[in-house]
């Protein structure tokens, strides 16, 4: 049950979006340095989130991307969602699915999608900006 | 997220092996046929599953292979750590050499929970469970039939 890396740093990137985009948009390559991500990943997450209607994008030299909803209004299971396609697929390939796969699709693989899926729609991305934060000020209390 | 193919086809394997007629053991072959799974891929699987007392192997003239303990001590998610070793939804909350960066993740606390929701789903479920509900199913689109 692996989540891939596309979303995982999608993620990553859009938790800095919603803490430095407060006082406008952001640069792509400036969430690449801060986040250490790489541009190429950054570019192809972004394009997928902007297609999705949770980010927006602001054109020019200066240029960059905003949230398109307050990131409490955002729900982890829709970055989720829209990154990694839909949240668990069962690969059932060309022949048709035995009747123990479908009894398991619907019976395990089903509820496992719906536990995480509950799960994911009860955290917001404001709650990941604020442990951010809270990480970010704890490290600079130790260099008093 | 995926499931990974090989922890699905262990899953249905090892319920294939708990459905067929108790008369000893199976073979690679009838799991084969059971599940449309391949012989050569089964045999990987079994290995694995073997080396996670899952199932255990039978010498002699019937050979074959069984389940190593009552079904309803093997829960879904023995099966798929055999199978798989990991299951959390990213490596680094088992692993945090994998990234300098864990003490400072804010993602960290989201996919312990994660990864909690999944362990506690797929170890709550056992084997002796599914094939009671494998086989109410099986009985109640049977009834569909009935005048």
């Amino acid at each position: 049950m692996k989540l891939s890396t596309k979303c995982r740093y999608g993620l990553r990137a859009l938790v800095d979006l919603a803490v430095y985009s407060e006082s406008g948009h952001v640069a792509l390559h400036e969430i690449a340095a801060r986040q250490d991500i790489s541009l190429k990943y950054l570019e192809q997450d972004f394009s997928v989130l902007r297609r999705a209607g949770i980010i927006r994008s602001v054109k020019g030299a200066q240029g960059g991307y905003m949230l398109t909803k307050a990131p409490s209004e955002i729900l982890l299971s829709e970055i989720v969602s829209v990154l990694e396609g839909d949240l668990l697929l069962i690969e059932t390939g060309e022949q048709d699915p035995t009747d123990i796969r479908s009894f398991l699709a619907r019976n395990v693989w089903g509820k496992l999608n719906a536990n995480v899926k509950d799960v994911l729609e009860s955290i917001r991305l404001s709650d990941l900006a604020e442990e951010y934060l809270e990480l970010q000020s704890g490290k600079e209390m130790y260099y008093i | 997220m995926r499931i990974s193919t090989r922890g699905s086809y262990a899953l249905e394997a090892v319920l294939a092996i708990a459905m067929m007629p108790d008369a000893g053991s199976v073979s690679i072959r009838e799991i084969s046929e059971r599940t449309m799974i391949s012989d050569n891929y089964l045999e990987q699987i079994f290995s694995l599953l073997r080396k996670g007392g899952i199932i255990k192997s039978l010498r002699g003239a019937q050979g074959g292979y069984r389940l190593a303990r009552s079904s309803s001590a093997i829960s879904v998610g023995d099966v798929l750590r055999a199978a798989e070793k990991s299951i959390s939804p990213v490596i680094c909350i088992e692993d945090t050499s994998v990234c300098g960066k864990s003490t400072q993740c804010a993602a960290r606390n989201t996919w312990c929970r994660l990864n909690r929701v999944i362990s506690d789903t797929v170890d709550k479920m056992n084997i002796a469970d599914l094939v009671k509900e494998f086989a109410a199913k099986e009985d109640a689109s049977g009834q569909d039939y009935a005048i």
